[in-house]
């Protein structure tokens, strides 16, 4: 009781010097714990939503850049796949398949073009609006409403994905008609439209002031000319009728799919049918390549973690040295205290009160930072993964 | 002690009438009334069908509210015609797994009208190609569309296997019933040049042999000048002796085209119901009209 109240009573006289070690112990229990906290939750992060996206399907190419185009919405491009292979699994009615169009961007978020199967597969809510219902909605995640201050009845526009590409992409205001419920995942710092405005905007459906007939124009009561035809950049009430599109819906491009088969069994027949080299799409299970790239994050930890180790035996090393050598220059106090009567061994516990005392106020510190770190982990992850892409 | 009887039968009865309310039925819609008709008939009582385009207003045509499109996204399953009908489909977002075309299996019989060309951006002068969209006028094709709609209904788990299988079997009983009545009915009428005041009767025309030209008037409106003039331009090209309005015009616009020498048939198209009548029943009538107009 008097070694630990004489103790206390050295260290807050000699405040400045026992802050300092307190917050480097602190420190250097808490970074590998931290670490270790926030690694594990990104790990289950990134292996979750592989997990809850059965199969991919995309053009052949680099599996891992299908996966984080399709599930985090990255700046990678894979090459589009044409929508005849979303009918095509329709009609086998092995799966439903979910067309994720991500080729445009606005404000530095996706715009992810989609239909509304993807609400309910990745159970996305709308906290505040409504869903998607007209051509040109769009409905922002949790974080494009924090990060924009954008909400409902406010526009976005998108960019144009190639400087150079003056030509097929034209800029389009979206209303926006709903703000997502957060989920700490990539879908919080997307923009989801329709997939039919994503052609929109990539040229492919567009509105028309007036059209003209063949007959009219064989006529002469009607001429054809670019002039004469607008093309819009906003859908309105106005003009929303003139809106159309060309071609079939078989060849219109999407970047990936999200396919959900019924059971294992048809799973494995529609894995079957991709597995030809010669088929320019190939059916992938993300959770395999998340794998893999989370295996390939992990062997780059234990590295991290032989660092952390060598740098935390380096740092205790400079604290031992710095008690070692407190404790040499209170060598005339402790010889002092021998002549006023105390034996070694409470000078001994003296020292030890302080050292015991020094390391407890620094563990309940790296304890209260490593809860903190643990209950806030998913929020900073979900942040730093949709950082990342 | 009878009394307490009583009083049990009425709590068990209203108990279970509760119950059976505070189900919800699943709901089925449809963007046209035959696809009703047929969905009603497929369905009985397994679920609600809704056919939600106003009356008076044209289904091909209809702009859905916010609160159409809500109901709509929420149902169990969506009947499309396909074959270009209800544009209104594609500048809306529905759900794609609850969406079926129900022509997807006989686009090869579509008929292809006149091309729509006009020109934008850098992109140059380039054609829409037409389709003619009321398939559901030859009964062969509404067969075909009933036949979807019950593959649809069952792979839904809407009704029993067994209740779709005996019901589409009646359903096609009475489809080819008004398919042989009506090539009885107008096998008359095939030598007889028939003008229609809408493009509307494509499929109709080509199942049963008949001879039509198409005007561009708005259903049931007195003609113009201008569309009397196109009329008289036809009379004289054709020689047709018979004109089909889509909806009833006024006493005024049959004086006129009678005064052509036309006779006046009101078929309607049927994309809408007739009041008092199913569809086979007001295809049927419609069919009787126009043999009859055809044989005076």
């Amino acid at each position: 009781m008097n070694a630990l109240y004489l103790a206390f009573a050295y260290l807050r006289y000699h405040w400045a010097r026992s802050l300092v070690l307190t917050l480097v112990a602190a420190l250097i229990l808490l970074v590998p714990i931290a670490t270790q906290i926030l690694l594990s939750t990104s790990e289950r992060a990134l292996v979750a939503r592989g997990d809850a996206t059965p199969l991919l399907l995309g053009s052949r190419g680099s599996q891992l850049d299908l996966t984080m185009s399709a599930l985090y919405f990255s700046d990678e491009r894979p090459e589009p796949v044409a929508m005849r292979e979303v009918e095509a699994i329709w009609d086998s009615g092995l799966a439903v398949p979910i067309p994720l169009h991500s080729a445009f961007s606005t404000a530095g978020h996706r715009i992810v073009g989609t239909t509304l199967d993807y609400f309910d597969f990745r159970d996305l809510t709308v906290s505040d609006g409504r869903g998607l219902s007209i051509l040109g909605d769009a409905v922002i995640g949790a974080e494009v409403a924090q990060t924009l201050g954008k909400g409902v009845g406010d526009t976005l526009v998108s960019s144009p994905e190639n400087l150079f590409d003056l030509d097929g992409v034209y800029p389009l205001e979206m209303p926006i008609v709903g703000v997502l419920a957060p989920t700490n995942s990539p879908d919080d710092g997307a923009v989801f439209v329709d997939i039919k405005t994503a052609w929109v905007i990539q040229g492919i459906g567009h509105g028309h002031e007036d059209v003209v007939t063949a007959a009219e124009v064989a006529a002469g009561s009607a001429s054809v000319s670019n002039a004469a035809v607008v093309q819009y950049q906003r859908i309105t009430d106005d003009n929303i009728d003139s809106f159309h599109f060309h071609g079939s819906q078989d060849d219109f491009p999407t970047t990936a799919v999200v396919v959900v088969p019924n059971d294992a069994r048809a799973s494995t027949i529609l894995k079957g049918r991709y597995l030809d080299g010669e088929n320019p799409s190939q059916l992938i299970a993300p959770a395999g390549v998340i794998q893999g790239l989370v295996d390939r994050i992990f062997r780059i930890k234990s590295l991290l973690d032989v660092v952390t180790t060598i740098i935390a035996v380096a740092a205790l090393a400079a604290i031992g040295l710095a008690v070692f050598l407190s404790y040499r220059l209170r060598a005339r106090e402790i010889a002092t205290a021998v002549k006023l009567g105390a034996r070694r061994g409470m000078v001994l516990r003296l020292l030890s009160a302080e050292t015991i005392t020094l390391l407890s106020l620094s563990a309940a510190i790296a304890a209260i930072g490593a809860a903190i770190v643990s209950q806030n982990a998913e929020s900073w992850v979900g942040w730093l993964l949709a950082l990342g892409a | 002690m009878p009394v307490l009887k009583h009083l049990l039968a009425v709590w068990l009865f209203l108990f279970a009438t509760a119950g059976a309310t505070a189900q919800e039925q699943p709901r089925v819609v449809a963007v046209n009334h035959p696809l009703q008709y047929f969905a009603e008939r497929l369905l009985g009582d397994d679920a609600d069908v809704v056919f939600p385009v106003p009356a008076g207003v044209d289904p091909s045509f209809w702009r859905p509210a916010i609160a159409d499109i809500s109901m709509i996204q929420s149902a169990d399953l969506i009947l499309l015609n396909g074959a270009g009908f209800a544009t209104w489909v594609d500048r809306v977002s529905l759900p794609r797994s609850k969406l079926v075309n129900t022509t997807a299996a006989i686009e090869d019989q579509f008929i292809v009208t006149e091309s729509i060309t006009h020109s934008h951006g850098d992109g140059g002068e380039h054609s829409h190609e037409g389709l003619a969209s009321y398939t559901w006028l030859d009964p062969a094709l509404a067969i075909a569309q009933a036949e979807a709609v019950a593959v649809a209904i069952t792979a839904r788990d809407l009704a029993s296997a067994e209740d779709v299988d005996a019901r589409l079997a009646a359903l096609r009983r009475d489809l080819e019933a008004l398919d042989a009545e009506t090539a009885g009915a107008l096998a008359g009428v095939a030598n007889i040049a028939i003008i229609t005041t809408h493009p509307r009767y494509e499929y109709l025309a080509r199942r049963y042999g008949l001879s039509v030209t198409a005007l561009e008037w708005e259903a049931g409106a007195t003609p113009d000048e201008a569309g009397l003039a196109a009329l008289r331009a036809i009379i004289e090209d054709k020689g047709a002796q018979v004109l089909i309005w889509e909806a009833q015009p006024s006493a005024a616009a049959f004086d006129m085209t009678g005064a052509l020498g036309l006779r006046n048939v009101v078929f309607p198209p049927l994309a809408h119901g007739v009041d008092g009548s199913s569809y086979i029943e007001a295809f049927a009538d419609a069919v009787s009209a126009l043999a009859g107009a055809g044989s005076e």
